[in-house]
Order: C-alpha cells, then structure tokens, then sequence
C-alpha cells in the first residue's frame, strides 16, 4: 500500500547527497527561472551563426548536428583571441575568495552560482582539450567532456551572471568572472542560442536606432511630448534639436529614458538642464540608444553597434560626446571603445565644458564625458542655481550602478550632485555600496519579466540592504544612474522594500534647478505637488 | 507560566537546530558558507532565517506576541522562500520542523500537562498558516510586478498612441498639406 510522505519528506526534503560529482548534476529549467529563446527570423536577420527554433525548457534543443566541433573551435578561437581568457582559465587557485560574493550566489544557494565554480563549467572542459594533465588524467583532475547536457548548464548559468564584477573585486588574481561569462554567451551564439529579450532590442538598434525600433520621426514626436511635459511643471518649454548639424556636442543616452517609467523624468531632467544652460547640442535619432545590448551577445555586436556613436559624431559633426545615465554604455566606452572604434573621428577634440571651461582630460581618448562629470563640475562652479528644498520629502539613498562603479570608477561625482539637490541622503550599508555595490539582479540582459521570480531573488542582497535603511532612516527613495535600473529597481523595491521610489539623478537635478524666467514650481517632473508649496499659492498659480 | 519556563530552557537549542533544519533545505556545498558568515548583508539569507527563528520561538513561548509584529519579523523570510525554487509546503512549511523538535525536546517534560503542551503545538500551527498567507500575498506580489513591469516599459509609447488617436482627423488633412 502506498504510503502518505512524513511532513519532513514533504518539506526538507534536500535530496540525498547527489552520487555524482557537482559537475554531473543538471540545471532544471523551472518557469521563472529561464529567459526566453530568440526568434528564428531576428537570429537570422542580424546574421548570427545556426539561427533555429528552441525552447530551453525542451528536452531538445535542435542543436546543429555539428555542434561540439563547433564549439570546440569557437573556444579555440577565443582562447587565441584573449589572452586575458587563457590566464582566468589557468590561473585561478580556487582560493574561494570570489565564492560567497555573488548576489546570485547570495539568492540562491546555488554553489554552482558561486563565480568559481561558474568559471569552473567552461574551465573543466578547457582543462580536457588544453591542459596536458586534463589530457592524460580526465576527470581525476575536473576535466570533462562536451555533452548537450553540458551546452544547457552552461547557457543556464550564464543567464544567472549579471557580468557585474563584483566578484572580481575580491579575487586575488583580479580574474574577472563576467569576461568568463561573456565568453560563453558568444560560445553559446555560436550555436545559434540567444535569448529574447537581448536580441529583439539588438535587432531594433542594429536597424532603427532605440531598442524598441520606434521610427525617428515618431521618436522625435515622443521625445516632443516629454518637453511639453516640461512645461507644464516649469512654464518652459524646452528645445528638442535632432540630427543638427554643427552643433558643439552630441547627446547619447539610452533610449529606455525615452520610453519607460520612470526614466522619461530623468530624460525630462536633461531636457531642462541643457535648455537653461543654453546647450549648443543635439539628438541623433540613429544614435539614440547609448546601452549597447550587442554587450551582452558578441563582442563584435557591441562592436557594431558602439561603431553607431562615433558614425553619428562624424555626420553630424560635433566635437564631442554627452552620455546620459547609463550602466552599460559606459563599460563598454570606458573599456572597449578605443580597441572596437578608435581612434575618434577626425572632428572631434578633447571635450571642454562651455559652460565652466574645465577640460575633461579623462576623456581624451574616447571624447565623451559622462552626464554626471558634467554636472558636477557645473554645480562646483556654481553655475546652477538649485533649491534643493524642493527635494526635502525625499530621504534619498544611492545605488551605485555595477558598471559606472566597478567599470569607470564612478563614485564621488553622483553624490556630490546628490548632495546639492537633496538635503536628506543616506548611504546603504558600507559592503553594499561603492566598489562593493550589490547589483540590481537584472543587468547584462536578465530584466525581462518571465525571470521575475530569479530576479527578486539574485537582487535580494541589494533589496535587503534598501530595506535596512528605509526601517533604520526612513529612506524613501533611491537615485541611481542606470537605465536599467531604473527599470530593474523599482520592482525589486517594490517587493523588498515596499515604499521607496527609484529615480535616476537628473530627475532630481532639474526638480532643484532654478530656472531663468520659469513659472513658479508647485509640481515635481511627475506632476505630484511639491511639499512646501501652501495650498493658496498653488491654487492662484493654477488660476493664473 | 511552567511552560514558558520550560522553553526559556530550550530557547537555545530550539532556535539552533530550527535554523539548521531549514539550512537543510539548501544545496549541501552551500551549507558551510551558511553557517558561518554572520555578517547580515554578506550573509542575508542566514539573517532572514534567523531573525525568524527568534521571532518563532518567542511567538511559540505564549509571549505577548502582536501578529503584526510577528509578520514584521517573518517578512524577510517569508519573501526570499517565495522567490527561491521551492514548492510551496518546502517554502514555509519548514514552520512545521519545530513539532518534531518540540515533541523531542519538550513534551517529555510536559506528559503531566498535555494541554498545555498541545498549546505550544497550536500556536505552531498558528504560525505556519500566518506565513501561508504572507507567502500568497508575496507570490500575489511577484505576478502583479510582472504586469506593472511591462505596462511601465511602454509607458511613454502608451500616451503618444493615445495622442494620436486623438489627432486623427487632423492628421488625415496634414497629409494634404493643410496642416
Ligand atoms: S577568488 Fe580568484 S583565484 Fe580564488 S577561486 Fe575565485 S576566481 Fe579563483
Ligand atoms: S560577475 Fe557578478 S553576477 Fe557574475 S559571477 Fe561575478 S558576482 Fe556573480
């Protein structure tokens, strides 16, 4: 007779120890935790390698029949390639000291999302094939072979890396796990395995120029709508300058800014900023998506699609790039930019402020200055006028984006600009911030909605410390400068934090900024009234 | 008053081996990292299960516990299990591993007080279904986030859609350069 399961059974029920070694137990695609394949027709349209129709929770995944030749290639390629990939696969002690500092690691307790043992999937078949004791020893020395089962784990675990280093941070070898992981998603490419949510933007960008694919004129007309938004709060209505010629500076910035809530207010942010300092600048609407989702693919899709910026500058003749707040964009232009699309176009030069003068030697090489350099030296010259009043219902933390952070060392300029604008700002505790910032759980590709469930938990560490000082300090909001997170982020506060709304620092900027001639303020950019504005004031105003 | 006295005695031991059961509940090589970083930011999935062993174990102590405030003390925990890859008894059903412990640990002392003891039990039970609901309500969370996420992706899209919806009949003259 079939007997009922204990109650223990049922709910710790942690299986036996698995008799097979770590790398021999399988991923389970569960729902939730998978992001979805790409279409046939956009692998194909891009030219990606063995475009087909899959689905990872399949038992299948319709590989090409010569799959593993292909792949042993590709990782040949690549090892010739980068040297850097050669030294992480050789060099790593296997000290640890990487393990417990992954926030998917952290969430999960997956040991396979430990960034060793990450590095350690790709490294035990690099160990067969390129390591004399791999060859003649095999498994005794954590070599093994490629198996389709092996393809899947793979794939998995590189969708469960947000490529944020933190975890290179601590490694004593400065191995950088999310290069391994890049080098896998490309391997994966290889045979025709990518997911949805990457590629359709890519496609868009490749072709129209935001990652949605909106034509120019309407991206035009969105973007007109965000200015008329601008003048109901401030009584000013911005300019829109797109694809003008012989303007100073070329503005960049993601095109999610444009779309999505809540960064149209940021967008909005940078409209007035520019207007008031009478800017002389424009908008490319080919160039109008700064993230380059080709990152996340191939090298030589973010190389492709990084090539749209200074293409832009060249046409449209400026001499020098603005970036927005941006995560990725910026890895990518601090690190890669020289060696994908250098050097600079002719035109341009080192980029000096107009404004305030300063040369930003930084950027000499690559001639784009980010958003924040910018502002923050306009704010030390005292060229703004800002009421940072206007912000006191805000107690503001700040979440250092992985890529600003970790990638170009972005840490003083966005809070000092944080500190001008709002009177109330309160760090996240110390080894959660900084170099050390945990990451949303959802860069690199991964903010999709059908990984909802993998997301809340891979952006626990950064959620649970939200958490602390909203009940320590009341905090109720958090700036950050990052489209993605600001896409990323608000659901994750909404679930582990219920109560703090995220904004990116422009936003913030312009609901300070004192405006020549505007309308008085009773409005923040999302229209909601502002506090100190006493009910009679903003009545007569409306009534005016 | 005998029985909290009696589980003020096991208060160590209980809370201890309720965390371990439900460490249990993890991949056996993460077990060692679990146990020992205390950190609660390095470490914040052993600081959600042990904040709500304490509170478990005060809430089961008969203690003057205000379910708001249990729940407050549960949150984290019950958050994280609903979002890691666990059926839903695995989740937060490891409530109920403290009725093998209790029965170990403190019936024994209570076979002359029965009653009392199946209390203790109850509030057990009590507890589970408090975080059955918390888990529903997170669960319930995710699905409604997924649907904000999206709406929220085309936001902008949304009203400039409806802008010219608005505009149409304009829009069919602007083609005939009467705009
Ligand atoms: S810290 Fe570096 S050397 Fe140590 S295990 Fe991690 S990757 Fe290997
Ligand atoms: S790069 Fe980030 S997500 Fe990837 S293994 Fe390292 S810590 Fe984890």
């Amino acid at each position: 007779m079939a007997k009922l399961p204990t109650p223990q059974m049922l709910m710790a029920s942690r299986p036996e120890l698995p008799k097979e070694s770590w790398l021999d137990t399988k991923p389970q695609f569960a729902p939730g935790s998978y992001c979805y394949s790409e279409k046939k027709e956009t692998m194909e349209l891009l030219h990606m390698p063995n475009p087909h129709d899959w689905d990872p929770s399949a038992e299948d995944w319709n590989l090409p029949e010569n799959w593993e030749q292909i792949l042993c290639d590709a990782f040949e390629e690549r090892l010739e390639k980068h040297r850097s990939l050669k030294l992480f696969m050789d060099i790593c002690v296997r000290c640890g000291a990487c393990a417990d500092k992954c926030h998917f690691f952290l969430g999960t307790n997956d040991p396979k999302n430990m960034p060793v043992l990450r590095a350690e999937l790709l490294r035990s078949l690099y160990r067969r094939d390129h390591t004399m004791l791999g060859k003649l020893l095999g498994k005794k020395v954590g070599a093994r072979s490629w198996d389709k089962q092996v393809v899947k784990e793979l794939f998995y675990y590189a969708y469960q890396c947000t490529e944020c280093r933190r975890c290179s941070l601590f490694c004593p070898y400065g191995i950088d796990t999310a290069e391994i992981t890049a080098i896998v998603r490309e391997l994966m490419h290889e045979v025709g395995l990518g997911t949805h949510w990457i590629m359709d933007p890519v496609k868009n960008c490749s072709f129209t120029g935001n990652h949605l694919g909106i034509k120019p004129h309407s991206f035009k007309e969105i973007v007109e709508m965000l200015a008329d938004d601008c003048e109901t709060v401030t009584g000013i209505r911005p300019k829109t300058p797109f694809n003008e010629k012989g303007h100073e500076i070329l503005f960049i910035t993601p095109s999610g800014d444009v779309f999505a809530d809540p960064g149209i207010y940021t967008f909005m942010g940078y409209l007035l900023l520019f207007h008031e300092l009478d800017l002389d600048y424009t908008f490319s609407t080919y160039a109008s998506e700064g993230g380059n989702f080709g990152s996340f693919t191939t090298f030589n899709m973010a190389k492709k699609l990084n090539a749209k910026m200074y293409a832009e500058a060249e046409r449209l003749g400026v001499k020098w790039i603005l970036g927005g707040e941006c995560g990725h964009m910026w890895r990518v232009v601090n690190q890669y930019m020289a060696t994908y699309n250098g050097p600079s176009p002719a035109n341009m030069v080192t980029p000096k402020s107009p404004i305030t003068g300063t040369v930003f030697k930084n950027a000499a090489a690559t001639k784009m200055v980010h958003i924040t350099e910018f502002t923050a030296d306009l704010i030390r010259h005292g060229k703004l006028n800002l009421d940072p009043s206007r912000n006191d219902h805000i107690i503001t933390t700040f979440h250092d984006s992985c890529n600003p952070a970790r990638a170009m060392g972005l840490l003083e300029e966005p809070r000092y600009i944080l500190k001008h604008v709002c009177n109330h700002f309160v760090e996240m505790p110390e080894n959660t911030i900084r170099e050390q910032t945990f990451c949303c759980g959802a860069g690199s590709g991964l903010n999709t909605e059908e990984i909802m469930e993998l997301r809340m938990r891979s952006g626990m560490p950064r959620g649970n410390a939200l958490r602390y000082v909203q009940q320590k300090y009341g905090v109720n909001h958090m700036a950050c400068v990052c489209a993605i997170d600001r896409a990323t982020l608000p659901p994750l506060a909404n679930y582990w934090a219920p109560g703090v709304n995220v904004s990116g620092l422009h936003e913030l900027v312009a609901n300070a900024l004192v405006m020549k001639g505007e309308a008085k303020r009773t409005m923040d950019l999302r229209q909601e009234d502002l506090p100190n504005v006493d009910a009679d004031e903003a009545e007569a105003e409306e009534g005016r | 008053m005998q029985t909290a006295k009696l589980l003020a005695n096991l208060k160590d031991s209980l809370t201890e081996q309720w965390t371990q059961a439900v460490f249990a509940s993890y991949p056996e090589k993460s077990l060692p990292f679990l146990k020992t970083q205390k950190d609660p930011f390095a470490n914040p999935v052993a600081s959600m299960i042990r904040e709500a062993a304490a509170v478990l174990f005060d809430a089961l102590a008969g203690q003057d516990m205000d379910v708001e405030k249990v729940k407050t003390a549960l949150d984290r925990f019950v958050k994280i299990r609903a979002v890691q890859e666990f059926t839903p008894s695995q989740a937060v059903g490891v409530i109920y591993l403290l009725k093998p412990l209790l029965r170990k640990q403190l019936l024994p002392e209570m076979q002359k007080q029965l009653d009392a003891y199946l209390e203790v039990e109850s509030r057990v039970d009590s507890l589970a279904l408090l975080a059955f609901d918390m888990y529903m309500t997170d669960k319930e969370r995710v699905a409604e986030i997924r649907v904000t996420e999206i709406r929220n992706q085309y936001a902008q899209l949304k009203r400039w859609a409806q802008h010219l919806n608005a505009q149409a009949p304009l829009g069919e003259f602007a083609g005939c350069g009467q705009s």
